[in-house]
């Protein structure tokens, strides 16, 4: 990423008193307007990321008062935790899973309403409409929906089918968290879809079918690759975003059945908070750090390969 | 188009829709029902009967307008902040040179990577050793300052860099400094960027939920989502017509606000410059 | 506060103050000082009653302030409390579920009691009965007082029972046959008229250790004696099991996972729950009774679910909080609690004491289920770390809860988990 800098031509570059020049006034202000946001995160983002790392090398008791220097004992931990390869395979399931339903029906529902059609607008607003309703609200609605006498098995026992007690299923309880959150989220990434669908022209599409080149193959030739920065974009927010699903696995299913949906983030508030070891959670912290910065380098990395161009 | 295929785009549009309206439809009519109809089998789509006790139930088990109250302002006063900070950092970023711009950009940026779980033993241990746990404190500054912020700044200096630069250069012209081309020139041409910065910020905010719980501890300083979650007895089983009623009353009001300024909502996010 | 923490805490006191936004703390206050108790009822005839007498004790205490009782729902109770300890914000006194007696006990959180408890005047602190004190006790000295010692008892919706043509527990006790088999045998009898069963109270197959009001029929116990070895595959636990399994998913004496039956509002044919849960039957449509726990193959037996007030050590007001304790729980007031809270005071556990304050109840139901049960109770199962190895145990038997589940399979990879976690403890 390079920064667009601003062209100062010499004129502009006029003498106000001789110490105050343009170049120092603009100095200036560029460190005030940078100021809160660059404090904000030496103190909020930085420097927690260094207590997390020293408090990963403590063992801590909250009850009995103590905090002893353990060096790397909690990261051996860390490599003999027996939930843990569950607990990160649950994760990238979970991740995956999350990713491409949420991208992929988030491209069909801005595809059907890119279509020339009344009334998209109505259902653009029904689409994004769980966007704006409180998550924990959402949620709990789902969680009473999902229960084995719930009304998703209510609606589907008025058709002759009856359905599997979701939340308590291995699988089921994992297709129910990735469901409930991408249907809370799709609406936003269909509105960037969209955004980026209108701006493919229509003269491209026009010529390919004059070639002969059916609905298809012009979408996955045409469409896909001029949307891909967005696509790129919305990935990568929605990875970095499905890491940080806590609170729908506290309210669904905390973390159950057995620890098939306990993703990292919710095993981390587990030790922490519910077992309160909060060195062993500061480790997990560390462990989830470096997951999600290597996640998106390895992203922002690919980019060149599968991203046509760049704005 | 041919009518078939509209036929059948309209049919799938109205399929797909169901699970996006349902969940809701189904909140608000739920909580309209006597405690033993809502898992009856079939499931009924209005109340047999309208009773609307749960609603008056919601206030008196919790000080649940306070709590209303306190998610409100927080909200508010976040977004405001954040627009502030936002727009000043990616402005600079985006329009002012000077010495180790790229160097700070980038360190800002490592808010992006960070999961608020991640922070939040420290941040926990930093308030609690200067006492504000239990206070909002930790929800109001964090946000604004901190890592939620930096989507925001980032919003906005991708917005500044697109924008053409000869406003500002004629208004500096004509003798404005730096601050008066931004707080005149450039502010109100960023316009829809910052209401799309308004838009995720107060959503952010209005649906944070390990924060309040892991931070404040008395029910008169709860937040909304936090409030939901505690409708259950003495022993712990939920209250369901209550929590309905109560989750209903969280999103409405919101969802309203939405139907009726959609337009922009929708219009002013996808024009976040994350378009690429 | 650790150094870096310190240093941290700082810069941010200072950016807080430059931005003149400081809150904060208030200095150690002069004058009276307040008390404040963490309860997990949010009962308001519980919160009258502690407020009577908490005004009480401040007419002849004025160097004590308000006393608030903030209550914290149940099922984030323990979460909540040691989150707040953790955070500074710790109360002066809690109750102490019996789940946690261990971490707390023996953490050294609490004060020590039994010195201020012992030379308050009239306190008779030989009343206690040493099976109600056992689990908070450590090396001699008492950390809390079990200001409730509540046995599990069977609701039964008589109603129910007689619609669906079985004989009443009552009458089954009459004749010697209320046993586990009978009780499945209601239960399962309801459930084909379309009603509920039997449900265990607050299990909703995640709260496993409310299970102990069944498996003790076998004589099974989740851990040893001495907390070492784990007892879930044991033969008794086993057979428990099998049993409850069958029961749940063959039979259908109890309802399944994952549906939502109340049995106060009539939807189910008994419950097996603490008898404080009495105050729900207010206004109740049916005709109820209140019968002990069935016996099983090892014969009758009773489980209680205990709870603890405590001091925090930390407290700035310990002193203070130690004393109003010694008030609280005083055999005046004692007998006054006892009409929600079974109290551990053997000079209260008589019919008389008991009925005084227990209106709903027959003197029968409190003989059988109350005085009888506490003499021979277990507590429930409790350990140190108890939330982790709650935690991993309710992971571990989620397998169970289907159809098709193998139980000794099940059993052992419980044990599989959790011996690792409390052999070395």
């Amino acid at each position: 990423m390079t920064l667009t800098r601003t062209r100062e031509t010499a004129a502009h570059r006029a003498v106000v008193s001789p110490y105050w020049t343009h170049r120092r006034r603009d100095n200036l202000v560029g460190y005030l307007f940078i100021g809160p946001q660059l404090i904000g995160s030496a103190l909020f983002v930085l420097l927690p990321l260094g207590l997390v790392l020293w408090y990963s090398l403590h063992e801590w008791n909250v009850l009995a008062g103590t905090f002893e220097f353990t060096g790397g004992d909690n990261y051996a931990k860390l490599l003999n935790d027996s939930n843990l390869g569950e607990v990160l395979g649950g994760t990238a399931m979970f991740s995956i899973g999350l990713v491409v339903f949420n991208l992929s029906l988030a491209l069909l529902l801005a595809v059907l309403l890119n279509q020339r059609l009344r009334g998209t607008t109505f259902f653009r607003t029904l689409f994004f409409s769980p966007v704006v309703v409180s998550l924990v609200a959402w949620t709990i609605v789902w969680r009473f929906l999902l229960q084995a006498d719930g009304g998703i098995n209510g609606l589907l026992g008025t058709i002759g089918v009856e359905g599997p007690n979701w939340l308590r299923g291995d699988a089921t309880a994992m297709v129910s968290v990735i469901v409930v959150q991408v249907l809370k989220n799709v609406g936003l990434n269909m509105v960037l879809f969209l955004a980026a669908l209108q701006g493919v022209p229509r003269q491209l599409h026009e010529a390919a079918q004059l070639d002969g080149a059916g609905a298809w193959r012009r979408f996955t030739r045409i469409t896909v690759p001029l949307i891909s920065p967005t696509i790129l974009l919305t990935s990568i927010i929605t990875v970095v975003g499905s890491l940080q699903v806590f609170a729908q696995i506290a309210v669904l299913t905390q973390g159950g059945p057995g620890v098939s949906t306990t993703v990292l983030v919710y095993y981390l508030y587990q030790q922490a908070f519910q077992f309160h070891h909060f060195g062993y959670g500061a480790t997990l912290s560390i462990l989830l750090f470096a997951i999600v910065a290597a996640l998106t380098l390895l992203q922002w990395r690919m980019r060149r390969k599968w991203v046509l161009y760049e704005s | 188009m041919s009518h078939k295929l509209k036929i059948t785009l309209y049919g799938l549009l109205c399929v797909l829709c169901v699970p996006f309206v349902f969940p809701t439809w189904w909140m608000v009519t739920s909580s309209f029902k006597p405690v033993g109809e809502i898992f009856a089998f079939p499931p009924s789509p209005l109340p047999s009967s309208w009773d609307a006790s749960a609603y008056r139930q919601v206030f008196e088990l919790q000080p649940f307008a306070t709590q209303y109250f306190n998610s409100l302002y927080i909200a508010l006063l976040v977004t405001a902040g954040t627009m502030v900070v936002s727009a000043m950092a990616g402005y600079a970023f985006a329009r002012i040179r000077f010495p180790g711009q790229n160097v700070f950009f980038i360190v800002v940026l490592v808010g992006l990577l960070i999961p608020s779980e991640v922070t939040i033993v420290p941040l926990f241990q930093m308030f609690h050793g200067l006492g504000l746990t239990d206070t909002h404190w930790p929800l109001i500054v964090v946000p604004i300052l901190g890592a939620p912020s930096v989507m925001a700044t980032f919003i906005m200096r991708q917005f500044f860099v697109s924008l053409p630069g000869e406003l500002e250069e004629a208004a500096r012209v004509d003798g404005l400094g730096r601050f008066g081309t931004f707080v005149r020139v450039a502010i109100p041409l960023a316009r829809p960027a910052l209401g799309a910065v308004a838009i995720f910020t107060f959503l952010h905010s209005w649906n944070l939920y390990l924060e309040p719980i892991v931070f404040l501890s008395s029910p008169e300083k709860f937040t909304l989502p936090q409030a939901l979650t505690q409708f259950v007895d003495t022993y712990g089983g939920p209250m369901w017509n209550i929590q309905l009623a109560a989750a209903s009353l969280t999103a409405l009001p919101i969802l309203v606000v939405f139907v009726l300024a959609q337009r922009q909502f929708i219009e002013g996010l996808a024009h976040t410059g994350l378009k690429g | 506060m650790k150094p870096i923490g310190k240093l941290a805490a700082l810069a941010m006191a200072a950016l807080l103050t430059a931005t003149a936004c400081g809150g904060g703390q208030t200095p150690a206050q002069q004058g009276p000082k307040p008390l404040r108790m963490t309860i997990w009822t949010s009962n308001e005839a519980h919160l009258k009653l502690f407020n009577e007498i908490a005004a009480e004790y401040k007419k002849t205490h004025p160097d004590v302030g308000a006393i608030t009782f903030d209550s914290i729902p149940f099922e984030n109770y323990t979460t909540t409390l040691t989150t707040q300890i953790a955070g500074g914000n710790a109360p002066d006194l809690a109750w102490v579920l019996e789940n946690s007696a261990p971490d707390f006990v023996s953490s050294g959180a609490l004060a020590p009691l039994k010195q201020t408890l012992a030379k308050t005047f009239g306190y008779e602190f030989t009343d206690l009965a040493p099976a109600a004190t056992k689990l908070w006790e450590r090396d001699g000295e008492l950390f809390a007082y079990p200001f409730s010692t509540s046995p599990f008892g069977i609701f039964v919706n008589d109603d129910l029972v007689k619609e669906a043509g079985q004989k009443t527990p009552r009458e089954l006790i009459k004749a010697g046959q209320w046993n586990w088999d009978n009780a499945v045998a209601i239960g399962a009898a309801v459930a084909k008229k379309g009603k509920a069963g039997l449900v265990v109270r607050d299990f909703d197959y995640k709260n496993w250790d409310n299970l102990a009001s069944v498996w003790g029929g076998w004589g099974a116990r989740a851990w040893s004696e001495d907390g070492k070895t784990c007892g879930f595959n044991s033969p008794e636990m086993v057979q428990a099991m099998t049993f409850l399994h069958k029961s749940i998913f063959v039979d259908k004496a109890l309802p399944g996972p994952g549906t939502i039956v109340d049995f106060f509002a009539g939807d189910a044919a008994m419950t097996i729950t603490q008898i404080s849960r009495a105050s729900l039957l207010e206004g109740a449509t049916f005709g109820w009774d209140l019968v002990p726990l069935p016996s099983g193959p090892k014969g009758e037996y009773a489980v209680i679910g205990q709870a603890g007030l405590g001091v925090l050590k930390n407290s700035a007001n310990a002193t203070q909080a130690m004393d109003f304790l010694a008030f609280f729980t005083n055999p005046a007031n004692s007998a006054k609690l006892a009409a929600y809270f079974p109290p551990p005071r053997t000079s209260q556990l008589t019919t008389e004491t008991l009925a005084k304050s227990n209106p709903k109840l027959k003197p029968e139901q409190l003989e059988e289920v109350v005085i009888n049960g506490i003499a021979k109770a277990t507590v429930k199962p409790s350990h140190i770390g108890q939330a982790e190895l709650s935690q991993t145990i309710r992971a571990a038997l989620d397998p169970l809860w289907k159809a098709d589940a193998d139980v000794n399979a099940v059993l052992d990879g419980v044990c599989a988990k959790i011996q690792p976690m409390i052999g070395t403890s």
